[in-house]
């Protein structure tokens, strides 16, 4: 896809998320928002090897969305490789459906359990090491939060990977600068992420998560790789795509009000609705 | 001490077991955080891709035995007691209970085993806490050859289970019929009418030296090894205790959830209601223990768990119960 595709299909995931969510009033959107374009980049821009209608392909990459709480935001797209019916999206939450709020490791295209914060890269460690042991050329790709990355263990899972020279394996960290109480920055500041994960013997690089291009020249950089892991540092905004949640920390499992939720809808270029529900 | 006399440590039976395999199977990953062990020296050189050190970060190693896990490999972790339960308990629950991976926790030193060493070391509250897992099994074995067994069928039937050593050598109680322990989950390894003493690892010898001492002076104690203490077969142990007047636990561990508490609750829930079949009394660390220098048996005497005291409350169960 090129970039205007890559768009148009960024903005096709939005709009399935946000009739996810209202119809249940559940999920997490701004944390989904804040990482769309990068997954919409990771599997509609080339970057992962996959094959539709199969998720159990031996050699697919992994994807793993460490920060569980935006889980949501894979399955629209699951969905639409046809790894389950589409129809389960309308079911989000529901008892006896296939998808919950946080990453389940039996849905179909989830490797692994999250939700709980920062177990995804060390699981993503253990993928690029089996990888490694068995012959595999599959990668391995992790979302991490920026406010995950107060989690001690994510270094040393970056430790580990750095020392075992994992070049199959990415963390792409979805720097909102937003969790649940405020700023990262006002409340311990993470400071200068790429700068950590170069300390920790990783390639980093930082980036324009929003940005289909900058995206693309990060992912790029897998084709050259020299024994380390990559951490992409993807700045982001959190809420990106409604004007009203953006970069604001209060919306991270609100729900709007009836008109809030038709403005969203004419930012996200849905048709109002009475009430504001799909 | 003769180093040939001295019976082989618990962990060396373990890693020689899994090592034994390993050269068969590449897919048998051993991980460890920083403890060592004799047998390992050799699979460190010999299987480098094998053997993984995740450095003293046991949050990474678990999280990464997920991974791997997930990859299809056989995963063991490896680490002294308190650090692969309490220290890294969130990742055991939400990567490899919440998935119920084939992965094998190997701890060393349970209980009170690095005496000397005191409270960071002690692991008082590990059945309680690790029991509480989902789909856990929860083995203890009490000497080295029940060690090694263990360690096979974890070999042959890989599951999610925690696997409790003793880090001092024990002397072997297992010669033959560890199979049908291992089946039941327990080894009557004594048999006795009045008082059935219940214990696990070490303290099965000091469980065994009691009953002895108590039979010379007529009282009929047998000893139950509790090689499993989750999951317990409520059934056979009622059938057991049926031919006991009372049963006496002793344990290295809080009595809160401990192996006594689920002994007791496994009895409770096999009476479905009704009484339960024995009345029982429980040794152990009570809350508010304190904690003070001193080795092994000075901190069983202190905490009510030393061989004498075993002896004492037996015999006070005795002269309780109808002759």
């Amino acid at each position: 896809m090129n970039i205007n595709d890559l768009e148009d299909k960024a903005l096709w995931l939005r709009q399935e998320l946000w009739e996810m969510a209202m119809r249940q009033k559940k999920g997490h959107i701004p944390s989904s928002y804040s990482c769309a374009d990068i997954v919409t980049a990771l599997y509609y821009g080339g970057v992962l090897n996959y094959k539709a209608g199969d998720p159990d392909y031996a050699d697919r990459d992994r994807v793993i969305v460490s920060k569980g709480h935006a889980a949501m935001v894979l399955y629209p797209v699951l969905a639409d490789l046809g790894y389950f019916p589409a129809d389960e999206l309308k079911r989000f939450t529901e008892p006896g459906g296939l998808l919950g709020m946080y990453a389940d490791f039996r849905i179909p295209g989830i490797e692994g359990i999250s939700g709980s914060l920062g177990h995804g890269l060390g699981m993503g460690a253990g993928f690029a090491l089996a990888a490694r042991q068995d012959g595999h050329d599959y990668r391995t790709f992790v979302i991490l939060g920026d406010g995950e990355c107060y989690e001690g263990s994510i270094w040393e899972s970056a430790m580990f990977s750095a020392h075992h020279k994992l070049d199959n394996l990415v963390a792409i960290v979805d720097r909102n600068e937003l969790c649940i109480l405020g700023r990262t920055e006002d409340l311990v500041a993470l400071g200068d992420l790429e700068d950590k994960w170069r300390s920790f013997g990783w390639n980093a690089i930082s980036i324009d998560g929003h940005d289909f291009a900058e995206i693309g020249d990060a992912f790029a950089k897998l084709d050259k790789l020299d024994g380390r892991p990559l951490a992409i540092i993807a700045n982001t905004v959190k809420g990106k795509g409604v004007s009203f949640m953006e970069g604001r920390s209060e919306w991270h499992n609100r729900m709007p009000s009836d008109e809030q939720m038709n403005t969203a809808r004419g930012e996200l270029g849905l048709a109002a609705v009475q009430g504001g529900e799909a | 001490m003769d180093m040939m006399a001295r019976p082989q440590l618990q962990r060396d039976a373990v890693i020689e077991t899994i090592v034994a395999a390993a050269r068969k199977d590449k897919d048998i990953l051993f991980i460890s955080a920083d403890l060592g062990a004799a047998a390992l020296d050799s699979f460190r050189e010999d299987f480098p891709d094998q053997f993984i050190h995740a450095g003293i970060a046991e949050q990474n190693m678990v999280d990464l035995a997920s991974g791997l896990a997930l990859s299809g490999k056989k995963v063991f972790l490896y680490a002294m007691a308190p650090f692969i339960t309490a220290r890294c308990y969130e990742q055991v629950k939400c990567v490899i209970a919440s998935m119920n991976l084939p992965v094998t926790l190997i701890a060393v030193g349970v209980g009170l085993g690095y005496d000397h060493a005191t409270l960071t070391h002690f692991t008082p509250e590990d059945i309680a806490c690790m029991r509480a897992l989902n789909g856990i099994e929860v083995l203890t074995p009490s000497d080295a050859n029940s060690a090694a067994a263990i360690a096979q069928a974890c070999i042959d039937d890989p599951k999610f289970r925690y696997i409790r050593l003793e880090r001092q050598p024990l002397a072997a109680l297992y010669h033959s019929g560890f199979d049908a322990a291992l089946k039941d989950g327990f080894g009557h390894l004594t048999a006795g009418s009045r008082v059935a003493i219940v214990a696990c690892g070490y303290l099965t010898h000091n469980a065994l030296a009691a009953a002895d001492a108590l039979r010379d002076s007529g009282i009929e104690a047998g000893v139950i090894d509790l090689v499993r203490v989750k999951p317990l077969d409520g059934a056979k142990l009622t059938e057991l205790f049926a031919g006991y007047d009372a049963v006496l636990t002793v344990e290295e561990q809080l009595l809160e959830g401990g192996m006594g508490s689920a002994l007791a609750e496994a009895l409770i829930d096999a009476a479905d209601g009704r009484r339960a079949v024995v009345p029982i009394k429980r040794l152990g660390l009570r809350d508010g223990f304190e904690v003070v220098n001193g080795d092994r048996g000075e901190l069983h005497r202190l905490y009510g768990i030393g061989t004498d005291q075993i002896i004492t409350a037996a015999e006070h169960l005795a002269e309780a119960l109808p002759a």
